[in-house]
């Protein structure tokens, strides 16, 4: 092996280490997505990693749930309950925050790819 | 032309080489990647709906039979204790607390062993708490209830004065698993959750999984995470449904691993009424809401413990309570009061 040889190695190599960067940094996708729950199973699954503002309806037990998003946050608009806890929570956008409906049996949590600061809330 | 072969033979097989050399790392890397990321668990979670709140399941294994396996267990023992302890409805072929509430003739009535240890429990618990821990105010609870779901007024001094009998000497239970009903009407909500907690923390124990973080209401109990490492655990702000309370400026996160956190508080179940909040945790002695702190949280080993332990320190001042949590060696308290501050037992410090 001469000089040259030595010099192709090393610029492979580089080429090698630059390509798996490009790999880990595409493969590392940050998607996150509202998934709403009716009487435990999934009904809709809303992709928030876009800023767009969309407005959903799902059926709740008392009757249509109407959900914002916006910003890539969301929240509960409009319910029929007694207390309107959900509809008054407001949005929400970290994995371990969650809107819970129970007279309409309606949960929205967030999963995200990105690690958070916290994994759960004693509520 | 042997020149052009003496240049093939020298160069392209050392291109060739090259290009072997180069495939092979990039397979070496992209190996190794796949390795390490099979051995990182995968996570399974689950949200359940029993005992009146969401309970949010999260395991993580790299079997996923094992993980749906053992969801299923977690669910069926949630389940059993929702029905035993549902006040509200009855079913089919058991002696829950509604149909012990709804006898109202003098007999003993059958019970589940389960509802039977439960029950025992909370009546020794009325004598740990010096009668602060009541589950027999079933009357004022649905004296509130009723207004609660109104949203309007509040309970007359007459009307209050009128309920009565709330006594545990009226919960008598017998060797044979049967309760004396006609004079009792019951409230496990300031139990239930935590004694089926317990269950689950037993029956993970007992198969040897570690990793593991559920939340059920008022109570998280916490294993270890996908790394063998502490969870990050957030006390919620009574005051902002979407915050975590405040030590000073700086937000309290617990680090935690096998333990369970529990907070009572007077902001899951409330109405508000000519400016005033009224929540859903009853003093039995002055039949209102008590009102001595925004919510209190305690760490414990035990959920049992830990919801007894959290409903009576919030029935009684924060001095009161760190006087009374002495007698329990291994458990940390929060007090959040009603100035906002965040008040500590001396071993919280370990946990920030």
């Amino acid at each position: 092996m001469n000089k040259s040889d030595i010099k192709l190695i090393i610029i492979i190599l580089i080429i090698a280490i630059i390509v798996l960067f490009v790999i880990a940094i595409i493969g590392n996708d940050t998607s996150k997505s509202a998934l709403v729950y009716y009487d435990n199973n999934l009904v809709l699954s809303i992709d928030l990693t876009d800023k767009s503002e969309q407005e959903y309806i799902v059926n709740g037990y008392n009757g249509p749930v109407k959900i914002i998003k916006k910003d890539g946050k969301i929240k509960v608009e409009e319910e029929d309950s007694p207390l309107h806890l959900c509809s008054r929570q407001g949005f929400i956008e970290k994995s371990y925050e969650s809107i819970v409906c129970l007279p309409n049996k309606i949960v929205i949590k967030i999963v995200s790819s990105k690690q958070e600061e916290l994994d759960t809330v004693v509520r | 032309m042997t020149k052009k072969r003496k240049f093939k033979k020298g160069v392209i097989p050392k291109l060739l080489i090259l290009l072997i050399i180069f495939i092979v790392i990039i397979l070496g890397v992209v190996f190794v990647i796949r390795k390490i990321n099979s051995l990182k668990l995968k996570e399974f979670t689950k949200t359940l709906n029993y005992m009146d709140t969401v309970i949010d399941i999260k395991l993580y294994s790299n079997n996923e039979n094992q993980a749906n396996t053992i969801i299923g267990e977690i669910e069926k023992i949630y389940k059993h204790y929702h029905e035993l302890t549902d006040r509200y409805n009855s079913y089919e072929g058991i002696n829950n607390v509604y149909t012990i509430n709804h006898t109202n003739d003098a007999s003993k009535l059958k019970i589940d062993q389960d509802l039977y240890n439960i029950l025992d429990y909370s009546v020794n618990w009325y004598y740990k708490s010096n009668g602060l821990f009541n589950i027999n105010i079933g009357l004022l609870t649905d004296l509130w209830k009723g207004y609660r779901d109104k949203k309007e007024g509040i309970p007359t001094d007459e009307e209050l004065f009128k309920i009565a009998g709330l006594d545990i000497k009226r919960v008598v239970l017998y060797d044979d698993n049967t309760i004396l009903t006609g004079d009792v009407n019951l409230d496990l909500g300031g139990i239930a959750k935590g004694y089926a907690t317990e269950v689950v923390h037993h029956y993970l124990q007992s198969i040897n999984f570690d990793h593991y973080l559920i939340n059920v209401g008022g109570t998280v109990l916490a294993g270890v995470n996908s790394d063998g490492g502490k969870y990050t655990v957030g006390i919620q702000d009574p005051d902002n449904a979407n915050g975590i309370i405040k030590d000073g400026k700086k937000e309290l996160k617990l680090n935690l691993s096998n333990c369970i956190v529990t907070s009572s508080g007077g902001y899951e179940r409330f109405y508000e009424y000519d400016g005033q909040r009224y929540h859903h945790i009853i003093d039995p002695n002055t039949k209102m809401p008590a009102n001595y702190m925004k919510s209190v949280s305690v760490i414990t080993n035990d959920a049992m413990l830990g919801d007894a332990l959290s409903t009576t320190l919030f029935l009684m001042s924060v001095e009161d309570g760190q006087e009374y949590i002495k007698q329990f060696p291994s458990v940390e308290a929060i007090w959040y009061t009603n100035d906002n501050k965040v008040v500590k037992s001396s071993g919280i410090k370990k946990y920030e």
